[in-house]
């Protein structure tokens, strides 16, 4: 590395010239020690991050089989996913996907949290059992619900069978397929959202709730006036990040529905790698449906920094 | 950790970033023409693979100066990758391409034109012509057909006994299909009469088969031509097999593979499949190889056919394209030899019996090969021989253009009428016919 | 949206009484009533009448058991389902144990999925990931935190704009530049590369290092400077000494996200021998039997319990910061 040669060198010349060298050569020093420092982060990040998101732009206005030169052809990509019948179905799969979660991934965990942070005991144990299915492996937690939705030995209808109530399909049916999917998402996924509550919850200074109780508040009026808004930027921020992580819904789609029945499930993300690698590679029009998704992305993003500058 | 360990440790990465991809694949040593072949079995079949090492070392002896190195990536044919891997330039010299894909990887100038070369595999002239035809382009050949069979009817023997049907006369027509899926059904819980795949792209496929096998046509003249009689007829019957007899069983299979393994699981009387789904049955999912049996496509008014070629890295030089193609005729395509040596197939455990593989039809060569894999037959031929009888006058069908996204349009019609009662076929065959219409209309 | 993450430093030593693990010695049971614990929504004393005891045990007892049925008991299925026979895991209604427990359909999974490989390749993308994430990181944040290069600035937003584009949005492109990589002309398909270099790329890395070697008082660097001691010794012997406990919640994170992920290696990592273990268990699953599956996510599933049991603390107190990654 540059820095190593050239950090002796300056020592060198320094004290000969009797006096420290310029603020103009220090800051040119510091320049260069700097970017020796940052190059492999900026090769990664140019590479493999900024440089797909300018692709991405290119690759939707382009043609090509990865051989030949791309050629440019317009609209055509956007034409070809707009015209597609599962496009509608798509967008609309990923926002009920999306609001579904958000109520089991959201509203669910913050309650949990509350219940758990007014426990005494076991709380060790509830944290790490609600924690386990993070750390699975997606595909793990996938195949495994794949087999406890089997409408025969499967666990769930055979839960159902037991109390006497009827089976359900479950994945086979177009009116409880994706519920189905946004349940295993929200299993292997509210743990994180409970633990980053309850560390929220934990730091609401408890003389809050000594003065809301003297006020006479009672607990649902506490929740309301004191829990809440003491976590108001940490709800908001998750609220974000959780609806732009299950805009990115894929395994499941792809491991247990392939899309059906009927497109009811369907996805954008699982649209777009249908055109790219399974559709015999139709890479710009799988840009284009990327393209479409990370402008609604920004957009969310941009509503989310609008709403928290106005919060402070 | 100690500060100096963490130093070592960070300057090993940095250390890595620098030698990343320096290492490039050696040069050829002395003159030797290396080539790369595709399709070495998987490590979890190891007799196959110690059968595919051994006839490598073999060749390489009778070919001095040739060096072959096998890749064995699961499945061989993989169209996710395969554009990456041929731009890339990771592609083997000898790569392998599924019927569906031909006309794709031609058309981009994917593989290499062999026509003056074809002589290197003797027995090229015994493949049947039509097949022959199928990797050429303008009196080009692009390829060595590898396989090729047509779609039929695959069924349980034991099951047919048990539901009181004759398993020496399996079903001719699709109501017969349809009468003797109710009798299996009607064993008890459990039991399905005839499988159907409902999705990921398996659904639209199997329609197109039952389609082609009541004379319909998926594609005709640029234009979707599926919303025929015929068209109506798969829908319709396959909805009243799961709502009126339900003799279709309530889960929606998706995977390719999940049909095979329900299947094998002994309590499926039967399915659409090519041979390959019988060896696969037998072999990969465990059922009892006395068990299944296989017969010509209900009606018979065509079939779907499906199959493979080796064909040729278009970036092989003159010396690595010669021992390509000695390779091609040594592996595949000389009867007792590489994987037509049906003695050691058998010793192997392979499904040697099935009639899988028709491209040599009934030339010389192909009436050696059958006489060997007879010979040699590890399992009970019998039970194919309504196949071979009834396949061997059914039209071929080529999968049509677009396969896959019309496929995935279809998929919508074939879980409807699978899960849903009120599924109304008119419709759901309108709705495909339009949404094909704006597919096959881009260009 | 960054500013509302926690500090490290301030959650480290918050000045409220978390009743936090690293608080709460084992054996510590007596107070577990009121005094050891936070005032939360609900009062000692409205928790110490005699109705707020009841409903209070009942509640408990309600969450233990709900929690153990929703959590624990389908991977105690997934545990029993592998020992069950496959004419037993068929069966209905299903028995709650298997009868002749088999431990042999473990090593039969092993040999089908050829777990092996897998395993040993998914470690060394995870180990290798860890390695390269950190230097790359750790060495940019460094020099954003405390060179404070021209342009610095830029380079971090930009570096931070990538967060609101999720990977998977842009999986098309990154795919065709690992097939290719610009100016370099790198072939990545099947090399480990490519899964590390995306991974370094990570904004969220660099922020929360950035941030945290920010806390840093930058006398104690100056210091050094003067004494002449060149800007590598000083990260590594002054810099990340303090620093263990964001490195140790950045190499978790890295780690784990390489064991979770899936479509990145699906597309990059096709080749059976290079695959990981999550893509190798999607590949195989169609192919063997309902208990040798239960039995192969079982291993699967082992190496991450075992992450989480042996770094359980810093994975949950590296979430307040770790899991805003979304």
């Amino acid at each position: 590395m540059e820095t190593l040669t050239l950090e002796p060198l300056e020592q060198r010349l320094a004290p000969r010239r009797g006096r420290p060298p310029s603020k103009r050569r220090r800051a040119t020093r510091r320049n260069l020690t700097s970017y020796g420092f940052l190059c492999a982060a900026l090769f990664c990040f140019a590479m493999f991050a900024w440089w797909p998101i300018i692709k991405e732009v290119l690759l939707s206005f382009q043609q090509t089989n990865l051989v030949d030169k791309p050629s440019w052809v317009g609209l055509e990509n956007f034409r070809t996913v707009m015209d597609d019948p599962a496009f509608g179905q798509a967008w609309r799969n990923t926002l009920v996907f999306t609001l579904l979660a958000l109520v089991c991934g959201y509203v669910v965990p913050f309650a949990v949290a509350i219940v758990l942070n007014e426990l005494r005991h076991a709380r060790a144990y509830l944290r790490f059992v609600v924690y386990l299915p993070v750390m699975l492996p997606p595909i793990v937690s996938v195949l495994l619900f794949r087999w406890f939705y089997d409408p025969g030995p499967g666990l769930f209808n055979q839960a159902l069978d037991s109390v006497g109530l009827p089976g359900l399909s479950w994945l086979d049916s177009t009116s409880t397929a994706l519920i189905s999917l946004v349940i295993v998402s929200t299993w292997m996924n509210l743990g994180s959202g409970v633990l980053i509550y309850l560390a929220a919850l934990q730091n609401i200074p408890g003389d809050l709730y000594e003065a809301a109780e003297l006020d006479g508040a009672g607990i649902l009026k506490r929740i309301r006036h004191v829990t809440i808004p003491q976590t108001r930027l940490i709800l908001m921020l998750m609220l974000m990040l959780q609806l732009v992580a299950t805009m990115q819904v894929f395994i499941e789609p792809y491991m247990l529905t392939g899309g059906g029945p009927e497109n009811a499930t369907v996805t954008v993300v699982y649209l777009m790698y249908q055109y790219a690698f399974v559709y015999g590679g139709n890479y710009g029009a799988g840009s284009a449906l990327g393209l479409m998704l990370m402008i609604v992305l920004l957009a969310v993003a941009a509503v989310q920094l609008r709403l928290t500058r106005e919060e402070k | 950790m100690k500060p100096r360990n963490l130093a070592i440790l960070l300057t090993t990465g940095l250390a890595f970033t620098a030698t990343a991809c320096g290492s490039g694949t050696g040069s050829d040593a002395g003159g030797d023409t290396t080539i790369t072949v595709a399709c070495q079995p998987a490590k979890t079949a190891p007799k196959l693979r110690k059968a595919w090492t051994d006839d490598v070392a073999t060749f390489e002896k009778a070919h001095p100066g040739v060096k072959v190195k096998s890749t064995d990536q699961q499945p061989c044919f993989d169209p996710k990758t395969f554009a990456a891997k041929l731009a890339g330039g990771q592609m083997e010299t000898v790569f392998v391409v599924p019927v569906t894909n031909y006309a794709d990887v031609i058309a981009k100038k994917q593989a290499k034109d062999i026509t003056s070369s074809v002589g290197l595999v003797k027995n090229y002239k015994d493949i049947k012509q039509d097949v022959r035809d199928m990797v050429a382009e303008n009196g080009k050949v692009y390829g060595i057909p590898n396989v090729s069979y047509t779609v039929g009817l695959v069924y349980n023997r034991a099951l047919f006994t048990k539901a009181g049907l004759d398993p020496d006369s399996p079903p001719r027509t699709w109501d017969e299909v349809r009468a003797a899926a109710k009798k299996i059904a009607d064993l008890g819980d459990g039991y399905v009469g005839y499988g159907e795949y409902g999705g990921g792209n398996t659904g639209g496929w199997h329609f197109a088969q039952a389609l082609f096998s009541r004379g319909g046509e998926m594609v005709q003249g640029g234009k979707p031509a599926f919303n025929s009689p015929e068209g109506k007829a798969v829908l319709q019957t396959l909805h009243d097999m799961r709502w009126e007899d339900h003799s279709t069983g309530s889960k929606v299979l998706i995977g390719w593979e999940s049909l095979m393994q329900q299947m094998a699981a002994g309590k499926t009387g039967m399915m659409l499949g090519a041979p390959d789904v019988v060896s696969d049955v037998i072999q990969k999912f465990q059922g009892k190889p006395e068990d299944y049996g296989i017969t010509g496509i209900p009606d018979g008014k065509a079939s779907l056919t499906g199959g493979e070629a080796y064909m040729i890295n278009p970036k092989a030089s003159a010396a690595q394209t010669k021992a390509a193609l000695q390779w091609i005729d040594f592996e595949f395509n000389t009867p007792g030899k590489g994987r037509f040596d049906f003695a050691r197939g058998k010793a192997n455990g392979e499904a040697v019996g099935v009639p899988n593989n028709d491209y040599m039809g009934d030339s010389a060569t192909g009436k050696a090969l059958a006489e060997q894999r007879k010979a040699n037959a590890a399992l009970p031929v019998a039970n194919y021989e309504p196949y071979v009888t009834g396949a061997a006058g059914i039209a071929p069908r080529l999968e049509p253009a677009k396969a896959q996204e019309l496929y995935a349009v279809l998929d919508v019609a074939m879980s409807a009428v699978l899960t849903r009662e009120s599924a109304d076929v008119d419709q759901l065959l309108a709705d495909a016919e339009s949404k094909a219409n704006s597919i096959l209309a881009r260009s | 949206m960054l500013n509302a993450t926690a500090r490290p430093e301030k959650a480290t030593k918050s000045p409220t009484p978390v009743p936090d693990l690293r608080h709460k010695k084992p054996g510590k049971r007596r107070g577990a009533w009121a005094d050891g614990h936070a005032r939360t929504i609900v009062s000692p004393l409205e928790l110490k009448s005699r109705w707020g005891r009841r409903i209070y045990w009942v509640l408990l007892t309600a969450v233990v058991v709900v929690f153990t049925l929703v959590f624990v008991f389908p991977l105690y299925w997934m545990v029993t389902g592998a020992m069950k026979t496959g004419e037993e895991i068929a069966r209905m209604p299903p028995s709650l144990f298997p009868e002749s427990p088999d431990l042999s359909v473990f090593a039969d999974a092993w040999e089908l999925f050829d777990i092996g490989t897998l395993l040993k390749n998914t470690l060394f993308y995870a180990g290798g990931a860890w390695l390269f994430a950190l230097a790359v990181d750790v060495s940019a944040a460094y020099a954003l935190s405390k060179l404070r290069p021209m342009f610095g600035n830029v380079i971090l937003a930009g570096m931070l704009a990538t967060l609101m584009i999720p990977p998977i949005v842009v999986m098309i492109p990154a795919y065709i530049t690992v097939t290719d990589v610009p100016v370099f002309g790198w072939h990545l398909l099947n090399s480990p590369w490519a899964i590390w270099f995306p991974v370094a790329a990570n904004g969220f890395n660099v922020f929360l290092l950035k941030r945290f070697f920010d806390s840093i008082p930058n006398e104690l660097l100056e210091a050094a400077e003067i004494d002449g001691v060149p800007p590598w010794r000083v990260l590594v012997s002054i810099i990340l000494p303090i620093s263990r406990p964001i490195l140790g919640v950045v190499s978790i994170f890295t780690v784990v996200a390489v064991f979770k992920d899936f479509v990145w290696p699906l597309l990059v990592l096709p080749d059976s021998e290079k695959m990981t273990i999550s893509v190798g268990l999607s590949q195989t699953a169609g192919a063997v039997t309902q208990n040798q599956i239960m039995a192969g996510l079982v291993i699967a599933s082992v190496p991450m319990i075992i992450v989480f049991f042996l770094f359980q603390r810093s994975i949950m107190a590296g979430l307040t910061a770790g899991s805003l990654k979304g």
